[in-house]
């Protein structure tokens, strides 16, 4: 965006307006983008993830709003505008009030930093990544004030639940993201998405790979590894089913958001809607490349840059949109499969949940942080690295390098989800076996 | 590795003695139409996670594909229901109803309360109706009210009653903001035996023997309009109107000074009229009788609309000599009646009349005795002549008769009011109807017919003497 408007102000029009100027301007306009976009994109993924679950359970969903009830989810803002605003009498009223702003304003904040294309980012933070999530944390001090401002015991219970899961798998999410910032050896998203380019194999891997941008870090081992756990820990963190604990309708009536009603109400479920879509275009945008795909390449190439200056704004423009599709679609899809996941699977028990996330989850990253090594020591290092092992048969060449990690991350993820899994699953048998026994419900000692 | 998992947990499983999950090697269970899941084994840890996510991909996958049979699991079988509507089984019952049947607009209740008894919520009101003559009850309804708000669609109603009056609906979109239209007063109840038929035929073939046969013996006991649908009354006048229109425009050269026409009948525009004839002439001969018949009556209701006027005198009859004039009307319209009947039967399926133009709307009191004469199927000898000249010499001798008489009451002064249609002492529309006796279209019964029409003679006459004491006091 600045250099679009650098070259309207400062080539065409001729203002020689000053660096902050254009960088205001250009700012500006990202910023109104986004902040256009995110409702938006809450009323669209409301009406993606209800027409598709209904599909799931074979039934038509809603479709009388509108054209296919493309207008549904308009209705549903205006009925929620204009509903009555609830404030219990023995409520904390101002913490009450400011819980669902708390919640709802960080994940706003969270777009700042999400590449839309190349070049199109609101601020390219050295620090994308941690500031993606340590942003979103902030949205757990809003749960746990509404829980506790709405003096309500289901309220707190889901409070209570929600902080306790989100901080429990912010741990896998961000360990499972460490093998990024290996690999690139930046935080900026926009580099993690720059290094995706290539033909299924990474041309930071592999420099002299055809550029499809298809580079996608999903395609290795660490990083399919690493995608899995993410995923199940973004579900965790975005509260979706079979994670959706903090606010389960059959147990604890709406969770920390029962005291809620009208636009209060709406603004936890507008930011848990930005929530899932900002997790789901992280997913594409760390392990699927984000807006990289076919073509990318070709119209950067032709576009107008500080290396290109003869290059036509025009391709500026197609790149951009572009790559905002090629996001937008992976993000779509990996919405899909969260709807999907809706619809098989049913709700976990807390204490499963934080079996899952403490006794597999968090050591398979773990391990897989150690394949990332050696992903990085196998295709990188050489003796003068202290890796002369690689070199056993003279100098390898860049894609033997890049197969030698692929086979042996390979191994050593796929037996790491064996080992953990079963582990997990004598465990659980185990407990099982306790509890029919009429034991107490703790886990017994296991004896290896 | 899996099944090195899996054989680990089953034998953990069936270890502990709690743990009593005995399977029988050879369960012997009659299995009958159940479907037995052959679930495949595991692959690995999350196998069945993803197998899980695949089925419900699946359905996602074909569910844009329409269920046509119960056979598929997968696919959409929604019935979008204000655009589509799944056929309504015919015992499919919601709220009851009242049946008029279509061609006389008689209701088939005789107010037995049998209904008004046995409604559990008790939502059934009924008045029985009198006759206003001698204030006596007559077997049907003046006053139907069912409570649809507190409705239980038990349909005890409709099963106690002897008479078919009372059916249940299938109409179930009833929500409503007003909640004092859900009191359902007897007009709205009312719905043609033809609708009914619609919705169950099955149930109403089971039942319309009887019905008509309990109808008749019901009408015949029922005098002037009472028992005949509202909204059906409201069409015969309609229908009696535009008749009356058309017959002078017909016939202008008729004598029409005594006729009960609306005033804008006399203003027919000639091509309208031309029209009507034009229209008439593809239309079945037993309409040409129908239409003698109609105008004979109208001409004797204009002749009784006068007779009370003059008295007790008036004695100065035509050929009947010592009878009141609207006595001898009536006998006119009878005599004028059973000629076009006649002339009918010798030409029943002939082609119309040019001369004669007919209303879409058949005059329901009379439309038995058509039916009944068009009874024979089409025996193609258009008698047309023969037929048009007979029914025209009915009509005109019939009028003149009527003619007579209104002009030796004239002097008498303004007739009394008889305008509305349930207070007049005319015994003719239920007389002719009586005389058209069975609906069913059966071949036309002489004998019987003959004796209605003595029968309504006779009747005529006695209400005439009543009238005529009445008079007198």
């Amino acid at each position: 965006m600045y250099d679009v408007v650098d070259f309207i102000l400062n080539t065409q029009l001729g203002l020689n307006s000053p660096d902050w100027v254009v960088m205001l301007i250009s700012h500006l306009i990202v910023v109104a983008i986004l902040f256009a976009i995110a409702p938006v994109q809450v009323l669209f993924l409301t009406y993606y993830e209800r027409r598709a679950i209904a599909r799931m359970q074979d039934r038509v969903g809603p479709n009388r709003v509108g054209y296919e009830g493309l207008l549904q989810p308009i209705a549903d803002g205006v009925k929620m505008f204009t509903k009555e605003d609830i404030v219990p009498v023995s409520a904390d009223q101002r913490v009450h009030l400011l819980a669902p702003i708390v919640t709802a304003a960080p994940v706003m904040y969270m777009f700042a930093v999400l590449p839309w294309g190349p070049n199109m980012i609101a601020v390219d933070l050295p620090t994308g990544l941690l500031f993606f999530f340590a942003i979103s944390s902030i949205s757990t001090v809003g749960l746990l004030m509404a829980g506790w401002a709405s003096n309500n015991k289901f309220a707190l219970l889901g409070a209570m639940r929600a902080v306790a899961q989100v901080v429990s798998y912010e741990i896998p999410a961000l360990l499972s993201l460490l093998f990024a910032v290996m690999l690139t050896g930046s935080m900026s998203l926009m580099a993690i998405v720059e290094a995706q380019s290539g033909l299924f194999i990474s041309t930071t891997d592999v420099p002299n790979i055809p550029d499809l941008g298809l580079g996608w870090f999903v395609f290795t081992p660490v990083g399919f590894l690493a995608f899995v756990c993410f995923f199940i820990a973004a579900l965790a963190e975005g509260e979706r089913t079979p994670f959706d604990i903090p606010e389960a309708d059959s147990e604890i009536v709406a969770g920390y958001m029962t005291e809620y009603s009208g636009m209060k109400f709406a603004l936890f479920y507008l930011a848990q809607y930005i929530l899932n879509f900002l997790l789901c275009a992280i997913t594409a945008t760390i392990f699927f490349g984000g807006w990289q795909g076919p073509g990318i390449a070709w119209l950067v190439s032709q576009s107008l840059s500080a290396d290109n200056p003869a290059g036509n704004p025009v391709y500026n423009v197609l790149a951009g949109m572009l790559g905002t599709f090629y996001l937008l679609a992976k993000t779509y899809a990996f919405f899909f499969v969260m709807v999907a996941l809706r619809g098989a699977f049913p709700r976990l028990r807390i204490d499963q949940l934080m079996n899952f996330g403490w006794k597999f989850l968090i050591p398979l990253t773990m391990i897989n942080i150690l394949s990332a090594a050696l992903w990085i020591a196998i295709t990188r290092w050489g003796t003068a690295q202290g890796f002369g092992i690689i070199e056993f048969a003279g100098e390898p060449s860049n894609l033997v390098r890049w197969l030698i990690a692929f086979a042996v991350t390979l191994v050593i993820n796929v037996a790491a989800y064996w080992f953990l899994a079963r582990l997990n699953i004598q465990d659980h048998v185990a407990r099982q076996a306790a509890l029919a026994a009429g034991g107490l419900a703790v886990s017994p000692p296991r004896s290896a | 590795m899996s099944n090195d998992t899996l054989t680990h947990s089953l034998t953990f499983t069936e270890a502990p003695a709690a743990l009593t999950v005995v399977v029988d090697p050879t369960p012997q269970i009659a299995r009958g139409s159940a479907v037995v899941v052959e679930r495949r084994r595991p692959k690995a840890a999350g196998w069945s996670l993803l197998q899980g996510l695949g089925v419900v991909v699946d359905h996602w996958r074909k569910s844009f594909r329409k269920l046509d049979d119960t056979t598929q699991i997968a696919g959409t079988f929604t019935t979008e229901y204000p655009e589509e509507r799944l056929p309504l089984p015919e015992a499919y019952r919601n709220m009851p109803i009242l049946l008029f049947d279509d061609a006389t607009g008689h209701e088939l209740c005789t107010s037995c309360f049998q209904c008004q008894r046995i409604c559990p919520p008790q939502v059934i009101h009924m008045t029985q109706a009198k006759d206003p003559d001698t204030g006596k009850p007559v077997p049907a309804v003046s006053e139907f009210i069912i409570e649809y708000d507190a409705c239980m669609s038990c349909g005890f109603c409709a099963e106690v009653c002897p008479f078919d009056a009372i059916k249940m609906d299938h109409n179930f979109e009833l929500s409503t903001a007003d909640h004092s239209s859900l009191t359902v007063h007897k007009t709205d109840l009312l719905r043609p035996i033809s609708y009914y038929q619609s919705i169950a035929p099955t149930f109403w073939a089971e039942a319309e023997a009887s019905a008509y046969k309990k109808l008749e013996t019901n009408k015949k006991r029922r005098p002037a309009t009472i028992g005949i649908a509202p909204q059906m009354l409201a069409q015969l006048k309609a229908a009696h109107e535009l008749r009356d229109d058309q017959q002078e425009a017909t016939m202008p050269t008729t004598a029409v000074a005594s006729a009960p026409a609306p005033a804008t009948s006399s203003a027919a525009p000639p091509a309208r009229s031309a029209a009507l004839a034009a229209s008439a002439s593809d239309l079945p001969t037993d309409k040409a009788a129908r239409l003698a018949a109609i105008r004979a009556r109208n001409e004797a209701k204009a002749a009784v609309q006068a007779a009370p006027a003059t008295a007790s005198a008036a004695p100065a009859a035509s050929d009947g000599g010592d009878l009141p004039t609207d006595k001898a009307a009536r006998l006119a319209a009878i005599r004028a009646r059973n000629e076009a009947k006649k002339a009918a039967e010798q030409a029943a399926a002939a082609e119309a009349a040019p001369t004669l133009a007919t209303p879409d709307m058949p005059p329901t009191d009379v439309q038995p005795a058509a039916s009944e004469q068009a009874a024979p199927p089409a025996p193609t000898v258009p008698d047309a002549s023969l037929d048009e000249k007979a029914a025209r010499l009915a009509a005109i001798r019939a009028r003149n008769e009527a003619k007579k008489a209104d002009e030796q009451t004239a002097a008498a002064g303004a007739a009394p009011t008889l305008a509305t249609p349930d207070v007049p002492p005319t015994d003719v529309p239920p007389a002719t109807s009586e005389q058209a006796a069975p609906p069913a279209p059966a071949v036309p019964d002489a004998p019987l017919d003959e004796k209605a029409a003595r029968l309504a003679a006779i009747r005529a006459r006695n209400a005439a003497k009543k009238a005529a004491q009445a008079e007198g006091e």
